[in-house]
């Protein structure tokens, strides 16, 4: 009897493993198969692509082995093109992280009208580049935009934004602030959410102000969260910035705000170079591995912390 | 130096700090009214670009370059609006994209659901390592496969169609993370219980996974229509034919037609923007809490 009810149940638990074997299967499979075609064979396939003189519409394409990468070691252009990237990527990333610690610390404490606020702040995070960009030109526009209007009352004459080297990147730079803000506060605010109020509730009993607050509680316990949005920016904004420079300069006045992601786009499908593109894309495959790495390094060393 | 007093300090101290006398609630009115005055301005710089390209795009072409600048248009036109809808191919442009995006979509969030609970509630030989192999194609960014995926969507002849957008993006990795993130709330048991009640895999998935990661599903939908709507780049390279663009496209074409026209950009980019907004505006509180329930903590 007890031998029969045991045979049963194992027979039950045996069926119940060949369905959900079934099942991790059916989903697994196809999954895999897409993964392979689509995620890890273009790798392959471009690292292939870098390694010839490829043009679109030629027939013949024919190997030249890291000519491509020689090329970039020698172009100054190219050198530009790097420089344009890490000065959007590191101001843009460190001011946004900054103005967005700024905000999120002010929002925090307040209850009332808390959610339109960050409704408000999150506006741009929904907007399309493109349609934000388009915007933006138009505010900067040297004789008729919004910006050059306002400071004509104090004085100030018209600065040519978005066609001046010097004004160009940082507009763009301020305009990606703007765009990302939201998102970052939103961030910063879930890691406000989960420090232990004992540890305000403590420093007010010694009688601690509200800037030591701050200062010795919630910075230094908010410090993973700030490295965090750091990383993840930089990374982000190496290959980043392609939608803002496209809409609002096109790279230039003189390749000024040339950057990297615009610069293989227009080697790849406007001037045809794809060998050349394709080489460009992997030093910033190869860069942004290496500070994927980096990340890895650092978020361990704060786990042991 | 005046405003030093607000930062940082939540507000369950600022409650409790009131019971300690004049001095003390002063102090923490005067703090929040800083916050209130400074969020304040900062919302203002924020919603500025909106404010004025709605302005603009409500201005007939004289006004847009007058001297100074008015919020409000003397005499307020809606025929830059009329002049999208009949050169832009507006409706068109609408139409194609919350296609593709309503598609694209629909699979994102599917196949992430089920390999996030595949990956979160199964054990099996190899998990992990799949699992982690998948992810890390996360790190890498798009301008690698760019060249690469095009070339293989023109030899298999999908050039100029919306298969090539929607085929390579069908899969997705971050709503993956996230959903397997989520499913390590449902708790086990209950999935046991439904197998020993006779229900089927796939009925699990849909009758119970699904309807118990609701938090993470609207907020994984509301991002991946968003993202979706708004892509750019590889409709970009792929979409040839006008009558298939996609509405960031057609915007970036449109600008180009109508470089000194701002009334008609702006009405052109309100037409862009608004429909997205007022969409996230209606869903916004899933938002907000979901990014928070999705794990998002940094």
């Amino acid at each position: 009897m007890i031998q029969t009810i045991v045979q049963k149940f194992a027979g039950r638990r045996s069926s119940i493993r060949a369905a959900e074997h079934r099942f991790i299967i059916i989903a697994l499979v196809p999954t895999i198969i897409f993964y392979a075609i689509v995620k890890f064979y273009p790798i392959f396939f471009s690292f292939f692509i870098s390694m010839h003189e490829w043009s679109l519409f030629g027939n013949v394409s024919p190997f030249v082995g890291f000519d491509n990468y020689a090329i970039l070691a020698k172009d100054s252009l190219f050198y530009k093109v790097m420089w344009n990237t890490m000065y959007r990527t590191f101001a843009g990333t460190f001011l946004g992280a900054f103005s967005s610690l700024i905000v999120a610390l002010i929002l925090n404490p307040i209850k009332r009208g808390s959610i339109p606020l960050r409704l408000i702040y999150f506006l741009p995070v929904m907007t399309s580049v493109i349609a934000s960009a388009t915007v933006w030109k138009w505010m900067l526009q040297t004789r008729f935009g919004l910006l050059n209007q306002l400071l004509s009352f104090i004085g100030i004459q018209p600065v040519p934004w978005l066609q001046s080297t010097t004004w160009a990147m940082p507009s763009i730079i301020v305009m990606g602030i703007w765009g990302g803000i939201g998102f970052t506060v939103i961030i910063y605010l879930a890691g406000l959410k989960g420090i232990p109020k004992d540890y305000y509730e403590a420093a007010e009993i010694d009688g601690a102000n509200s800037i030591q607050l701050a200062l010795k509680i919630t910075l230094p316990l908010l410090k993973p969260v700030v490295s965090f949005v750091l990383i993840t920016g930089v990374i982000g904004g190496f290959s980043g910035g392609f939608q803002a420079v496209y809409m609002m300069t096109g790279g230039g006045p003189l390749d000024s705000t040339r950057v990297l992601a615009l610069h293989i786009y227009d080697y790849a499908f406007q001037r045809m170079f794809m060998g050349q593109a394709a080489s460009m894309s992997f030093v910033l495959f190869a860069i942004v591995l290496i500070l994927t790495l980096v990340q890895f390094r650092l978020q361990r060393v704060n786990w042991e912390l | 130096m005046a405003n030093q007093d607000f930062v940082g300090v939540p507000s369950q101290v600022d409650a409790r700090s009131l019971t300690r006398g004049a001095t003390d609630f002063q102090r923490l009115r005067r703090g929040l009214l800083i916050n209130y005055i400074v969020l304040g301005a900062g919302a203002i710089l924020m919603i500025v670009p909106f404010i004025w390209m709605i302005s603009t795009s409500f201005k007939p072409q004289a006004e847009t370059v007058s001297f100074p600048p008015r919020l409000f248009p003397i005499n307020p036109t809606i025929s830059n609006y009329i002049d999208v809808f009949d050169r832009a191919n507006m409706g068109q442009l609408y139409w194609n994209t919350t296609f593709i995006s309503v598609i694209k979509t629909i699979f994102n969030i599917y196949t992430s659901a089920l390999l996030g609970y595949i990956f979160g509630k199964f054990v099996f030989r190899g998990r992990d390592i799949i699992f982690y192999i998948l992810l890390s194609t996360w790190i890498i960014p798009f301008e690698v496969y760019l060249i690469p995926l095009y070339l293989m969507t023109v030899q298999v002849g999908w050039a100029d169609t919306y298969t090539a957008l929607i085929v390579p993006e069908i899969f997705t990795i971050y709503a993956m993370f996230m959903f397997r993130q989520f499913m390590y709330t449902i708790p086990t048991e209950l999935i046991d219980a439904a197998r020993i009640d006779g229900a089927g895999e796939w009925y699990i998935f849909h009758r119970i996974i699904i309807p118990l990661s609701r938090a993470a599903l609207f907020t994984l939908i509301a991002f991946y229509f968003m993202w979706n709507w708004n892509d750019f780049l590889w409709p970009l390279v792929v979409i040839s034919s006008h009558d298939k663009y996609v509405i960031t496209v057609g915007l970036a074409t449109f600008v180009g037609e109508f470089w000194n026209q701002y009334g008609v950009i702006m009405a052109g980019a309100s037409l862009a923007i608004i429909p997205i907004l007022a969409l996230f505006i209606a869903v916004q509180r899933f938002i907000i809490e979901g990014v928070v329930l999705t794990g998002l903590k940094g």
